[in-house]
């Protein structure tokens, strides 16, 4: 292994930690605006992705069909989360919707394991052309695909949040929401809203996740989730450009952990990249720097 | 306008209103005054639909809208301004005009993408107009939250306009302002009854209380003492009890 290795490596999982990215948005746009933390996100964002298999392997559809169907599948499991999680479940409580949803997270995965009977299950690629040549680099054709697919999903997301009455009713509802309602804002709708716009954005996810993989497994929940979270928490909770930022680093991290040791060593050194951060910088890449008290 | 019928609101074993009565014209500046923890609050919150009535009526335009749900009553023509500003202070003061002036309630007819992802433009002119009536159309771009206390008050008042409110609800508008804020706010508020609006005015500055309305109600301990002009009101003895203590 030699310097161009490493840099091939980190190219990898930069490409790759887009999906990461938009995992942590998931969790950090709900922690934004109901300042809780919604655990199931990522197994939720893979069932969507195992919805959309349905569509090839059940209803006869076109291959391409199942990145269109993972994503619809998505949001409607985000907005069921919403009512079986969050809607009737007394929010004052702290501790309420974190049980809630990592009951969710453990029934979907049940589900999904019950439905596939545990077999891994085979996701196409989004692309399957020659890989592109940068000198002494190689950019997998797909990646490239995965990458920009999640980048434009993240543009869309932005201009939703900054540029329409549902982005700005979200970050209001978050800060006042006494006076949001007095504006005709009713607080469900808007709370439906953002777990439907989560979701959304997790079947994208869960979709390039598949992709890129080759398969989805059940396995890849827990990893997923617990990826999500570091990269919340690096990114610093509620900051979506945190957790773009925190997902491309946590991408380009693990793959270079994987290429200097081993793959079965990486996500030892991804775990002690959460305590460091935690430690040092526990408000996140974008806060300052604090002591601890 | 606005007619409140035996209104009792009880928490717990607290009665914070007990049965008040008033009615307030189209077109008339209503105070309501009271010692503190006399119940005023509690019925702007009962009026605005923050809290919901242990019983009575409140009718708006002859509608009981006492069990109306909160973001509702604005498209009825309800909108208000708190004594403690809250305002979107990570949002622009444009766009705290915006999301009075755009919504949702107001676009009812207007389908899902269009009330939620619809773009700004016609709501521009009405919103420029109430940047100017309240002085703050230099700061337009400017984070709410970055704005002195005078300003916050303005925003306010003029996001409580920018909704479009046939009664508006004035939370002591000018707590914590100095004299001559108070000589603006004093102002503002005729030239707002000149442009037809009805308002309920909560204030503790008595001199502005007197100055601007038209009738007042008193209130103590959850009832309502007196009511009438400003004049009356100052002579009557059971309202300098309240504010003075009996035998003062």
């Amino acid at each position: 292994m030699g310097f161009v290795d490493y840099v091939q490596a980190i190219i990898d999982g930069l490409l790759f930690g887009t999906t990461y990215s938009l995992i942590g948005i998931g969790f950090t746009l709900v922690f934004g605006v109901m300042h809780k933390i919604n655990m199931s996100y990522a197994a939720a964002s893979l069932a969507g992705a195992y919805c959309g298999l349905i569509g090839p392997q059940m209803l006869g559809l076109p291959p391409w069909s199942v990145f269109p169907l993972s994503i619809v599948a998505a949001g409607v499991i985000g907005y069921v989360i919403y009512l079986t999680c969050f809607r009737f479940i007394p929010l004052a409580s702290p501790l309420a919707t974190l049980m809630s949803t990592v009951g969710m997270l453990l029934l979907v995965d049940e589900i999904v394991v019950h439905a596939t009977a545990g077999m891994p299950q085979n996701y196409p690629a989004i692309y399957d052309g020659d890989p592109i040549e940068l000198g002494p680099f190689i950019l997998r054709a797909d990646l490239v695909g995965v990458f920009l697919i999640c980048v434009v999903a993240m543009a869309v997301l932005l201009a939703l949040l900054y540029r329409t009455r549902l982005g700005m009713a979200t970050r209001a509802v978050a800060q006042q929401p006494v006076a949001a309602q007095l504006c005709g804002m009713r607080l469900q709708a808007v709370n439906g809203l953002t777990f439907v716009v989560a979701g959304l954005l997790g079947g994208v996810a869960g979709a390039m996740i598949g992709a890129s993989v080759g398969m989805l497994s059940p396995l890849i929940a827990g990893t997923i989730t617990v990826k999500g979270l570091i990269v919340t928490v690096i990114g610093g909770l509620g900051s979506i450009p945190g957790a773009i930022v925190a997902g491309l680093l946590v991408g380009a991290a693990e793959n270079l952990f994987q290429a200097v040791r081993n793959v079965t060593e990486r996500d030892i050194y991804v775990m002690l990249l959460l305590f460091a951060f935690l430690v040092l910088r526990p408000g996140g890449l974008f806060a300052a720097a604090r002591g601890r008290d | 306008m606005l007619e409140v019928r035996g209104l009792v609101k009880h928490f717990g074993g607290v009665r914070a209103v007990d049965g008040i009565d008033f009615a307030i014209r189209p077109g008339e500046v209503f105070g309501l005054i009271g010692p503190n923890g006399s119940g005023k609050s509690t019925t702007v919150n009962l009026v605005c639909g923050l809290y919901a009535p242990t019983q009575g009526q409140i009718l708006f335009q002859g509608q009981d809208i006492a069990r109306v749900a909160t973001h509702k009553r604005l498209s009825l023509g309800l909108a208000r301004t708190f004594q403690n500003i809250r305002l979107f202070t990570n949002l622009t003061v444009w766009e705290n005009l915006w999301m009075a002036e755009n919504a949702p309630a107001h676009r009812a007819e207007a389908g899902f993408l269009k009330r939620w992802v619809g773009g700004r433009g016609n709501a521009r002119e009405r919103i420029s107009q109430a940047l100017e009536f309240s002085g703050l159309a230099h700061r337009a771009d400017d984070l709410a939250g970055s704005l002195a206390f005078g300003e916050q008050r303005r925003l306010e008042l003029a996001r409580a306009l920018a909704a479009r409110p046939r009664l508006l609800l004035l939370d002591e508008p000018a707590a914590g302002m100095n004299a001559e804020e108070i000589a603006q706010l004093d102002e503002r508020i005729r030239m707002l009854q000149q442009q037809g609006y009805t308002i309920l005015l909560i204030e503790h500055h008595m001199e502005l209380v007197m100055a601007v309305t038209d009738r007042i109600c008193v209130l103590n301990f959850g009832r309502k003492i007196a009511e009438g002009t400003p004049a009356q009101v100052q002579a009557d003895p059971a309202v300098r009890d309240a504010y003075l203590g009996t035998g003062a």
